[in-house]
């Protein structure tokens, strides 16, 4: 526990310091890592620990992403850029929490799916939203009365919330809460017989990573100034899902490595050649077939399964 | 709005619906018999679409072609089942999906570099390339050929599952694989045969929707999710599902275009959602446990 | 079986990392080295085939011109963008932060650009867009630092309308593909039909993606329309002409539309199905100018055998535009103010006509918009010039300047 946290902390301390020896690109890149990672995590909870595959789960990202933008533009600030979103976010995840878990499954999979694809629909057809190019000139916020749109201010902001979000999805993980998700997990009607309200659970499963995924999302508005509808495409729930799996499902850390390793190979294999394809796939497979488990698994060097 | 001709419209949603069933109907079974998520389903309507591209280029003839691109694809199918999709068979699901995704960006990526990014198109037989008028509705003579070939496909599925030993044996194994083979059926063959035969049944869709549709390396993307939603909606593993299912969202869909203009592009998940949350089996899948 | 996994992952880690130390080399910017032109386009997806049309067009003169300007050497740095937002915006940052770009070129999709603006003006980057045809970056969002050598949606369209009330019909329905660009190069349309005594019999929007248009084109043959005015492109485009055709709409209602509704990268694919549509566009392989018929045997002769398109002749136009400026200044790159006049002032002889920009806007104005129908050439199907309208200039609302 003591070197995980040391773990954690010494990584902390290593990104922070990052943009002292690298370009902007490079920054840049470890900032989109941190946000798709903060998302993918959050998608771990709901995957990995409560069993619940979804592939709606863009919905609360896009969801995120918007309300910041529409809010930032008027007053930038904490309230605008984070809370607000999130708060949006819940809302919304309390919403579709309570029509998707009446299903499980693949039915799961396919109306989380429906629901965001049609946040979809409604963003790319409104006008007022900006239609299919989205939002664009979103300011960053000011905080504690500095202008985040200086680059190391923004840095460690990000770091800080990235930072808070993970150590609160862990402690969630770790929570007595969290052991009922998993004994949930593994054996529904065992957790309903034994007395627990297992609805209950799930929907406060699905609200904790919508919010969590809704201030990825504003965060990535934050960082790239703008947001469009692909925000809500059932590829970018896709994506999400492919860097939980690289990475472990079920591990959280994982998350993020997989995130780095899908944002590294689609941003850097594209630029050296054009059959950056058939590499992503060819890796997809050769990594499902030798190294089950994910990163994790196999820096651990067995199965990651949880036992 | 004004009012549109109600039979026109019908004529329609049966031709989509139909070219649904017949994209969905490979993709039910390997869900239902394999329980597995296989989203690369998308790739081998792309795969079948080209296969008959390269036929009628070889041969210029469309029917061979009808008949060569399913068994392509279903070869195809057959190997990446037995070198790649057997092993994860008892691993978790989601490795299923990851390798599927693996492979949706290969097929892909492959056929653009075999064939180039360039956007194809197959012509309908000479014998279907006009339209007819039927009550005052007119309709492409290649729909209707369309919307009876899927009756005739959906009968002779029918007919497979039902009356024949090989379809005992994959009714068996979708309810009860362990016992199936237990009663001494070799299930690994039977497994890649079923997968190549979904394989097959997603290529040929390929081959039919051709004229009606453009073909380019990125189209298996935009089917899969109308596929899943038909499959979904009929039920897991019943034939009977996917073609009831599919008439429906193809009437849905249809007459949602031609009334309900700015919904088109939620319609049909608008659809599922009630399907799911009213009766989450689907219309003719085995009730939840 | 352990040895396997950890020696897979030991082996990708240092893979990874020496792909990774590649582009994070720091790269001089000495004035004497080479000139670099940055290019975000889609190689990948539905859209490639226009990235690839745009670089063709940029690389024939550049190697026209030996790869070299004013001493210095041209260094084209591509960059894959997926037609995706979020990974253009990445690409844009790389380009303009890592690999110092002198100038930016692109995009194909006007999401990206429209992403890409601010970066790109912030960081007093230029840009010249070499086919987004989103209207704003002509108007309210334009910049001093971002010209345009393709078209705005508005160009293509607003002339249409006039002709089309003219020569085929006053009593049109309109469709195009339900996203603000569709209804923009419709609203175009209106601004010179509906003056002419054009009548908007019906309009419908399909969504953007459509494989099956059969219900739309049932409502087209029922609203008594004589002509249809339509804006579609790539797959869109191919399976709609393809199922007007099958539906036998088209020797009742006559089929008009945008130029992209019939490009070469759609009309091979259509077939004989557009035989006989009119469209609009600044450009067509089939143009009877010296300078044209040049620049179609050159493509020809150095891409093997194949014709140019529009957006070919956009990536043309936009390396014609930065070797020319360059050239004016003397290779210099530093001083920006001055790179930007030079390329305002550009002026020459493009396939398409007389070219130049619009200071109002530093938008393209259009020599001519071509009214083309789709015709029997020798080799097949193309585009072929029947009218034209002359001097069409972006209105430029909302954009205001510095001179």
């Amino acid at each position: 526990m003591k070197v995980k946290l040391l773990a954690f902390a010494a990584l902390a301390v290593l990104v922070a310091i990052f943009p002292r020896f690298a370009g902007n690109y490079p920054v840049k890149l470890l900032q989109e890592i941190l946000i798709w990672g903060i998302f993918a995590m959050s998608l771990d909870l709901l995957m990995g620990y409560a069993g619940m595959v979804s592939f709606g789960h863009s919905a609360f990202f896009g969801i995120g992403g918007y309300t910041a933008a529409l809010l930032l533009a008027g007053s930038p600030g904490l309230l605008t850029g984070l809370v607000l979103p999130a708060a949006v976010s819940a809302v919304a995840a309390l919403v579709i929490g309570f029509f998707s878990i009446r299903v499980s499954g693949v039915y799961f999979i396919m109306l989380t799916l429906a629901f965001s694809q049609m946040f979809y629909a409604v963003t790319f057809q409104a006008a007022w939203l900006g239609a299919e190019d989205g939002i664009v000139g979103v300011p960053r916020p000011r905080v504690l009365g500095v202008d985040l749109a200086q680059p190391a201010s923004f840095h460690l902001y990000l770091l800080v919330v990235v930072g808070l979000a993970a150590l609160f999805l862990w402690s969630v993980v770790r929570s007595p809460f969290g052991h009922v998700l998993r004994g949930i997990h593994d054996n529904e009607a065992r957790m309903q017989a034994v007395g627990y309200a297992v609805d209950r659970y799930k929907i406060l499963a699905f609200v904790l990573a919508g919010v969590v995924a809704g201030i990825g999302g504003a965060l990535y508005t934050q960082l790239v100034g703008s947001i469009t509808p692909d925000a809500f495409l059932w590829t970018t729930s896709g994506e999400a899902l492919l860097m939980v799996i690289i990475g472990g499902t079920g591990t959280l850390g994982g998350a993020v490595l997989g995130a780095a390793a899908f944002i590294l190979l689609q941003s850097l294999v594209s630029s050296y050649t054009e059959r950056w394809m058939t590499i992503l796939g060819l890796t997809f497979i050769l990594f499902v077939l030798f190294a089950p488990g994910g990163i994790v698994g196999a820096l651990r060097g067995r199965i990651g399964l949880r036992a | 709005m004004f009012v549109p001709d109600f039979f026109g419209q019908a004529l329609n949603g049966l031709s989509y619906g139909v070219l649904l069933f017949l994209l969905s109907v490979g993709l039910t079974l390997i869900f239902g018999m394999l329980d597995v998520v296989n989203l690369a389903h998308g790739s081998f309507y792309m795969l079948g679409a080209y296969a008959g591209l390269a036929t009628i280029a070889a041969l210029g003839n469309f029917w061979i072609a009808l008949v060569v691109a399913p068994l392509v694809v279903g070869a195809i199918g057959a190997v990446m089942e037995r070198l790649a999709l057997r092993p994860l068979y008892r691993r978790s699901p989601l490795d299923q999906v990851l390798l599927t995704f693996g492979f949706i960006y290969l097929f892909e990526d492959l056929v653009k570099w075999i064939w180039g990014g360039r956007i194809r198109s197959i012509p309908p037989p000479d014998v279907f390339s006009g339209s007819v008028t039927i009550l005052g509705a007119t309709i492409p003579s290649y729909r209707l050929f369309v919307i009876a070939f899927g009756f005739a496909m959906a009968v002779a599925l029918w007919l497979l599952i039902e009356r024949t030993r090989l379809g005992s044996i994959i009714r068996a194994g979708v309810f009860d694989a362990e016992m199936t083979a237990g009663l001494g059926i070799n299930m690994p063959v039977v497994f890649t045969a079923v997968f190549a035969f979904g394989a097959a049944l997603g290529g040929l869709s390929g081959v039919v929707a051709g004229p009606i549709q453009s073909a380019s390396p990125p189209m298996g993307a935009g089917i899969l999710v109308p596929a899943l939603i038909v499959v979904v909606v009929g039920g897991l593993g019943s034939l009977k599902g996917s073609l009831a299912g599919s008439l429906i969202i193809g009437q849905a869909e249809t007459f949602g275009k031609a009334w309900l203009p700015g919904a088109s592009m939620m319609m049909i998940y608008l659809v599922m959602a009630a399907i799911v949350l009213l009766r989450p089996q689907g219309l003719f899948g085995r009730p939840l446990k | 079986m352990r040895v396997t996994r950890r020696a897979f992952l030991a082996g990708g880690s240092a893979a990874a990392a020496s792909v990774v130390a590649g582009p994070w080399a720091s790269r001089s910017h000495a004035q004497g080295g080479p000139v670099k032109i940055g290019l975000v386009l889609p190689y990948t997806g539905v859209y490639a085939v226009l990235g690839e049309s745009i670089t063709q067009g940029m690389e024939l003169v550049f190697a026209r011109e030996n790869w070299t300007v004013a001493g210095r050497k041209i260094e084209m740095i591509k960059e894959d963008d997926e037609m995706k937002p979020p990974v253009g915006v990445r690409k844009t940052e790389k380009l303009i932060d890592s690999d110092k770009v002198d100038i930016l070129t692109g995009p194909v999709h006007s999401g990206i650009l429209m992403g890409m603006r601010d970066k790109v003006h912030s960081s007093k980057t230029i840009l010249i867009v070499s086919n987004a045809g989103a209207d704003a970056i002509s108007r309210e969002r334009c910049s001093h630092w971002i010209f345009r050598t393709s078209f705005s949606n508005w160009q293509p369209c607003q002339p249409m309308g006039g002709w089309v009330a003219k020569n085929v019909s006053k009593e049109v329905f309109l469709t195009a593909p339900n996203y603000q660009a569709g209804k923009d190069m419709m609203n175009a349309f209106k601004e010179t039909f509906t003056p002419a005594g054009g009548k908007v019999v019906a309009e419908d929007y399909p969504k953007l993606g459509e494989t099956d248009y059969a219900p739309y084109l049932t409502k087209i043959k029922q609203s008594g329309a004589k002509a249809v005015f339509a804006f579609f492109s790539g797959t869109d485009a191919v399976n709609f002409v393809k199922q007007y055709d099958q539906f036998g709409l088209k020797g009742s209602i006559k089929l008009t539309g945008a130029g992209f509704l019939t490009e070469p990268d759609v009309l091979p694919a259509q077939g004989r199905s557009a035989l006989g549509v009119i469209t609009g566009h600044f450009y067509t392989p089939q143009l009877d100018s010296p300078m044209n018929k040049k620049f179609v045997t050159d493509f020809k002769a150095k891409f093997g055998g194949k014709t140019p398109d529009g957006f070919a002749c956009q990536g043309y136009d936009t390396a014609e535009v930065i070797v020319r400026a360059l050239k004016a200044v003397g290779g210099n790159t530093q001083d920006k103010d001055k790179l930007v006049e030079a390329i305002a002032k550009t002026e020459f002889d493009s396939p398409r006509g007389r070219f130049r920009f619009d200071p109002k806007t530093h938008n393209v104005i259009q020599p001519f918009i071509y009214i083309r129908e789709v015709r029997e050439v020798t080799g097949g199907l193309d585009n072929v010039p029947i009218d034209k309208v002359a001097d069409v200039r972006d209105p430029g609302t909302g954009c205001t300047l510095p001179t």
